[in-house]
């Protein structure tokens, strides 16, 4: 019994089922497949991008922080230095005022003292060429020396400006 | 299922009304499936979909390994509607059988080797012809004298072979778990009062088991046959 109808029959409902099929439902999904497919490689290349420039920067963070570091130890450094200079600098001046100071002041006292014993000096001088004077020239009187005594006394003391 | 069909004859061809009736349904049937499971398809699969993806993996899979190169991507289309074919008229008898007026009207198709001799035909054509289209006619040629001449008798054979074992493969397993079928139901009303309902009861317990086994068989096969139909095919294109 040669039924080659079926084989006609059959080659034909396969033939439109495979074109039917690849075009409904093959074709949509393998596309869909593929660009799946793509967008995997390409987040997997773009993850692998960014995962190389965090470390990147990373390590450049790190290599400035360092150097930040350093540099803070320097300027630290540096500034004790500056104060401890400032500070030596400011005794040096204060020392040296001070002694200024204390020689002139020196200086001032013994000028005054000088001052002094020469004023001084001058009054006893003046004082007893006064007294002199007065002594050669009432030096008859005693009872008028008295009263010349007591008034050069008082003109002594009008004199020191004792009044 | 009994061996009397309805057949028809138009235009001197004669057509087995059983065999093509089964493939009008599966081909229905698989196309409805296919389209329903490939709608609206989505960069991130829903659960229609990954059923799909999965099958046409598997497909992919068979053919990759035979043809791991480029010329594998040209047949997995062919390889997956071949597969859903074949396994779908593999189950088909197992759960639709219609016996009219004394004629078999619906069976699994794969049960006649008219079909399984055509599906072998189709499969072994295609592989010549894409022998020759990625070879070359001489390229073709080669492979009957190659790796010596004189086995070109055995080459010969072999591609005979081929065609005849791919297709009474598939039959023989098909048809002889459809007459089991077919002698279970009979067991299991032939008898009659207590015996009829022991038989009864023993045969649908049977009929079950063997059609469940049959589904596995039907999957096996169906397996079989694409895998050994892209072997033949990468004999053919894959020079050496």
């Amino acid at each position: 019994m040669a039924t080659f109808g079926d084989t006609l029959f059959l080659l034909a409902a396969f033939a439109v089922l495979l074109v039917l099929v690849g075009t409904f439902a093959w074709k949509p999904v393998t596309k869909i497949m593929a660009e799946r497919q793509d967008k995997i490689d390409s987040d997997l290349d773009y993850a692998d991008q960014t995962r190389q420039d965090a470390q990147k920067m990373a390590a450049q963070r790190e290599a400035e922080l360092k150097s930040s570091k350093e540099d803070a130890v320097k300027i630290v450094s540096q500034a004790k230095e500056n104060g401890e200079a400032q500070r030596q600098q400011l005794v040096a001046n204060a020392q040296a005022e001070v002694t200024k100071l204390k020689a002139n002041a020196d200086k001032d006292i013994a000028q005054q003292r000088q001052d002094a014993l020469n004023a001084a000096q001058k009054d006893v001088a003046s004082l007893s060429l006064a007294i002199a004077e007065k002594l050669i020239a009432k030096e008859l009187d005693p009872a008028a020396q008295q009263t010349l005594i007591d008034q050069y006394i008082s003109e002594l003391g009008d004199a020191n400006g004792s009044h | 299922m009994n061996e009397s069909y309805p057949v028809v004859s138009f235009m001197g061809l004669r057509f087995n009304l059983a065999n093509d009736l089964a493939i009008l349904i599966s081909c229905i049937l698989i196309f409805a499936l296919v389209f329903w499971l490939a709608r609206k398809p989505t960069l991130r699969p829903n659960g229609r979909q990954n059923v799909l993806e999965y099958l046409i993996d598997f497909t992919n899979g068979i053919v990759k390994q035979a043809m791991p190169g480029k010329e594998g991507n040209r047949f997995g289309l062919f390889a997956f509607v071949l597969f859903l074919f074949v396994w779908v008229n593999n189950q088909l008898g197992l759960f639709l059988q219609l016996d009219v007026g004394g004629k078999t009207w619906l069976r699994s198709s794969t049960a006649d080797p008219i079909i399984t001799l055509s599906l072998a035909m189709m499969v072994l054509v295609l592989s010549h012809f894409f022998g020759v289209v990625f070879n070359g006619t001489k390229g073709y040629l080669r492979e009957y004298v190659s790796p010596v001449a004189f086995l070109l008798p055995i080459n010969l054979i072999e591609n005979i072979t081929n065609f005849v074992t791919l297709a009474l493969r598939l039959y023989g397993n098909i048809y002889a778990g459809e007459v089991l079928l077919l002698l279970i139901r009979q067991l299991a009303f032939s008898g009659h009062g207590l015996l009829g309902g022991v038989s009864f009861i023993g045969g649908f317990a049977i009929e079950v088991i063997w059609q469940g086994f049959s589904v596995f068989i039907g999957t096996i096969q169906a397996y079989i046959f694409v895998t050994l139909s892209t072997v033949y095919t990468s004999e053919k294109v894959i020079s050496d």
